[in-house]
């Protein structure tokens, strides 16, 4: 079955992708250090620390005893990100393999281990302290306008209902470049699945294309990476003055405030910003492991299909609305039932099954996310029945051979091929044989040596 | 340890770290060394740069440091408390050296009580594992992700015998809650406490044999989360000192005697247990009551 996935590229692949000379110059701050060091693997970390103090070359036959030898694998994941990152250099002196740290990164990684916690810049003093947002305010703020974000994109799916969105250039574009709109601004396959995964990698998604679209607006992508990765170290709810910044910072931070990381204030004398929760959320998913920021479930389903969401929110309702047949709207509650059309429909628009159910089981309200399983298991399953109702085609990569020199070599291969459960079609008469494409090789083999010993 | 709570990342980690600042131990150390070997400037630096890896290797870390003299035992640091109190600008470092600073200064006005003053030199490790083991409880205990927690003891003074009964009670309640206590002698002399303390716990012993390239040790050793422990090799104890002290009179013992009601030890034959008061009949002199305990025991 295809399955339209998005490529699970992390922050960091993005930083292993850029040129050297480009990645040397992100390492020039200790704050992206700091930052690349935390989304390494556990082991490689360790390494890391490890060489931290050691200005010589280390030979590569003393790190590759540094692990347990049934850990081979977990070993070398580790040296290749670091070399990937350009962490790690490798010099070929003589025979051997040897290994440094990169020269700047040690540097500077040294500086964050001597200055230790500080944040990159001061907050202001506390003068202002009144007109400050509680932590509970910047958090609504924040998801707010992260709401109406996706709801610009929503509304887009579902025009009817959107008399009232206001939509941003900025954000359109940066959909439209995500391939989550097409030109026509209609939602593609790939938004819709969007719409159903977890906040944290929404929010990489789009950073990731705000990134990569960076060098057409005229921003510098290394200083970009270089300010979103420092942003992630500022204390939540504290505000730090605008007016050190430079200004391509001032312009990302303008554009930052409509996706809801930061937000602006301004008093008599000073500008500042606020970072949000969301952006250390955006910290925190640059590691490959991300701990998931959890907002609290709502979602109920029975076993009869029903749906109860405990929401008022318009963007959870418009994406229920996806795959469900809305009911009853309530102040506080909507009713919507699962059945064949609705689902059938969420397939048609590019989303799985599978997506479908993982979102119903990750805002599961809480009174049932504690029974096992959260959404009954016969909703599960029919969700599923539906789906492979409408794919009945299964895709095999497939190779196919014809023009066979006799009936003999014909019927050998047909032979191999079905002892190896790989024939997929033959044709005796035209001497045609379609075979899966893993087997490619052995046949070729095969047919080589057949055809020889004819000779 | 309830795992159901862990925080999803596998190398979050919270370590309590105890520091001896024995001053008897820096001071001698300082007169008879001169300025050679480890000071107590170089050993607080390296201490400093630890903890500040332990919180740079993942923004959910978190680093408590406890530190221990001859009376009294306090913390000194706790990275979850960037307290609204202290000035935002200071950074952990400088907080951790400031209370430092005034720990030594209240034991040093600390009222020595008139039966102390008979030179007690040893530092107080027992209470200092306490309380890293109550905070650590209360973090299990909160209901809330928590990261995986272990003690880290930087102990430089020899052994206490007298602390031995205080020492092994917490070491047990470690144990039993699945808390691995590191161990790292930092003086002249390898340390019986400790090395049991590391084996019953599942932790690492280890005496550096170079003090001065102490922080060198910390990072390579030390800082090793629980989950990289399985896949890295590290130190394996080249033998444990497993030998006990008596309840009568604290010394360290080979050979010994041992109450059959409560497991006491004594290093001479008595006829009542003073702990549990069982009288050992005087009938029998083939000591039913007193058995030999042998406790040389080396682990290979």
């Amino acid at each position: 079955m295809p399955k339209v996935k998005f490529v699970a590229q992390d922050f960091m692949g993005m930083v292993a992708n850029l040129p050297a000379i480009k990645v040397d110059i992100l390492y020039e701050s200790h704050w992206t250090c700091q930052a690349v060091f935390r989304s390494l693997p556990p082991i490689a970390k360790m390494y890391v620390l490890r060489l931290l103090y050691i200005d010589s070359v280390v030979k590569g036959k003393v790190i590759d005893e540094w692990i347990t030898p049934e850990f081979q694998s977990k070993h070398r994941i580790a040296i290749d990100k670091l070399e990937q990152l350009r962490v790690l250099l490798t010099s070929e002196g003589g025979r051997e393999q040897s290994y440094k740290l990169n020269p700047r990164f040690q540097k500077q990684l040294r500086q964050a281990l001597a200055s230790g916690g500080v944040s990159p810049r001061d907050s202001l003093s506390s003068s202002i302290a009144i007109r400050l947002p509680s932590l509970a305010e910047l958090d609504s703020y924040a998801m707010k306008q992260w709401e109406g974000v996706l709801l610009q994109l929503v509304s887009t799916a579902f025009p009817e209902s959107a008399h009232d969105v206001s939509s941003d250039r900025f954000v359109i574009e940066t959909f439209q470049k995500a391939k989550l709109l097409d030109s026509g601004l209609k939602l593609t396959e790939a938004g819709f699945q969007f719409l159903l995964m977890d906040t944290s990698y929404q929010l990489w998604q789009i950073v990731r294309e705000y990134i990569s679209s960076a060098e057409d607006r005229g921003i510098n992508n290394v200083e970009l990476i270089r300010f979103l990765l420092e942003l992630g170290f500022h204390v939540v709810g504290q505000p730090y003055n605008r007016d050190t910044l430079t200004n391509t910072e001032e312009t990302v931070l303008e554009e930052l405030k409509v996706l809801g990381l930061v937000q602006l204030q301004q008093g008599m004398k000073h500008r500042w910003f606020i970072p949000t929760k969301l952006v250390t959320n955006l910290a925190i998913s640059l590691s490959e492991a991300s701990s998931r920021y959890q907002s609290e479930g709502f979602i109920v389903v029975e076993t009869n299909f029903r749906l109860y969401a405990y929401t008022s929110s318009k963007l959870q309702i418009q994406i229920l609305r996806l795959f469900a047949r809305i009911e009853y709207l309530l102040p506080n509650l909507t009713v919507g039932t699962l059945n064949r059309e609705s689902v059938q429909n969420a397939f048609a628009s590019g989303i799985s099954a599978e997506q479908i159910i993982t979102f119903l089981q990750q805002n599961a309200h809480p009174h049932v996310a504690k029974r096992q399983p959260s959404v009954p298991e016969t909703v599960c399953d029919q969700i599923r029945l539906w789906e492979t109702d409408s794919k009945r085609v299964k895709f095999v990569p497939a190779c196919y051979y014809d023009d066979f020199p006799s009936k003999e070599i014909f019927e050998k291969v047909c032979m191999f091929a079905r002892d190896r459960n790989g024939l997929l079609w033959e044709d005796s008469s035209k001497k045609i044989v379609m075979v899966q494409a893993d087997l490619h090789e052995e046949i070729r083999s095969i047919i080589r040596q057949q055809s020889s010993y004819k000779r | 340890m309830a795992k159901s709570n862990d925080i999803g990342q596998d190398d979050v980690s919270q370590v309590v770290i105890l520091l001896d600042v024995n001053p008897y131990f820096w001071g001698r150390k300082s007169i008879e060394s001169g300025s050679s070997g480890l000071t107590f400037n170089q050993f607080m630096q390296s201490v400093v740069l630890f903890v500040n890896s332990i919180l740079l290797l993942n923004n959910l870390n978190e680093a408590a440091v406890v530190a221990f003299g001859t009376r009294s035992c306090r913390f000194v640091f706790n990275s979850k408390l960037q307290g609204r109190n202290d000035k935002l600008h200071s950074s952990p470092s400088s907080r951790l050296l400031k209370h430092i600073d005034e720990f030594l200064n209240t034991e040093d006005a600390l009222p020595t009580s008139m039966e102390q003053t008979n030179i007690n030199e040893s530092s107080l490790l027992s209470g200092a594992l306490s309380l890293a083991l109550c905070y650590i409880q209360r973090t299990l205990k909160s209901g809330q992700p928590h990261p995986q927690p272990r003690v880290l003891c930087l102990q430089c003074k020899s052994d206490a015998p007298q602390q031995y009964v205080a020492i092994m009670n917490a070491v047990f309640s470690a144990q039993r809650s699945m808390i691995p206590i590191d161990t790292c002698a930092v003086g002249t002399e390898h340390s019986a406490f400790l090395q049991q303390a590391a084996h019953i716990t599942g932790g690492i012993y280890m005496k550096p044999s170079m003090p001065e390239g102490i922080f060198q040790y910390l990072t390579v050793v030390f800082a090793t989360d629980l989950h990289s422990r399985r896949f890295l090799q590290l130190p394996r104890p080249a033998g444990v000192d497993f030998r006990a002290s008596c309840f009568c009179h604290k010394k360290t013992i080979d050979m010994g005697y041992i109450c059959s009601v409560c497991l006491s030890i004594f290093c001479k034959k008595r006829s009542s247990c003073s702990t549990c008061g069982a009288n050992f009949s005087q009938r029998q002199p083939t000591s039913i009551g007193l058995k030999r305990k042998s406790a040389t025991i080396t682990l290979s």
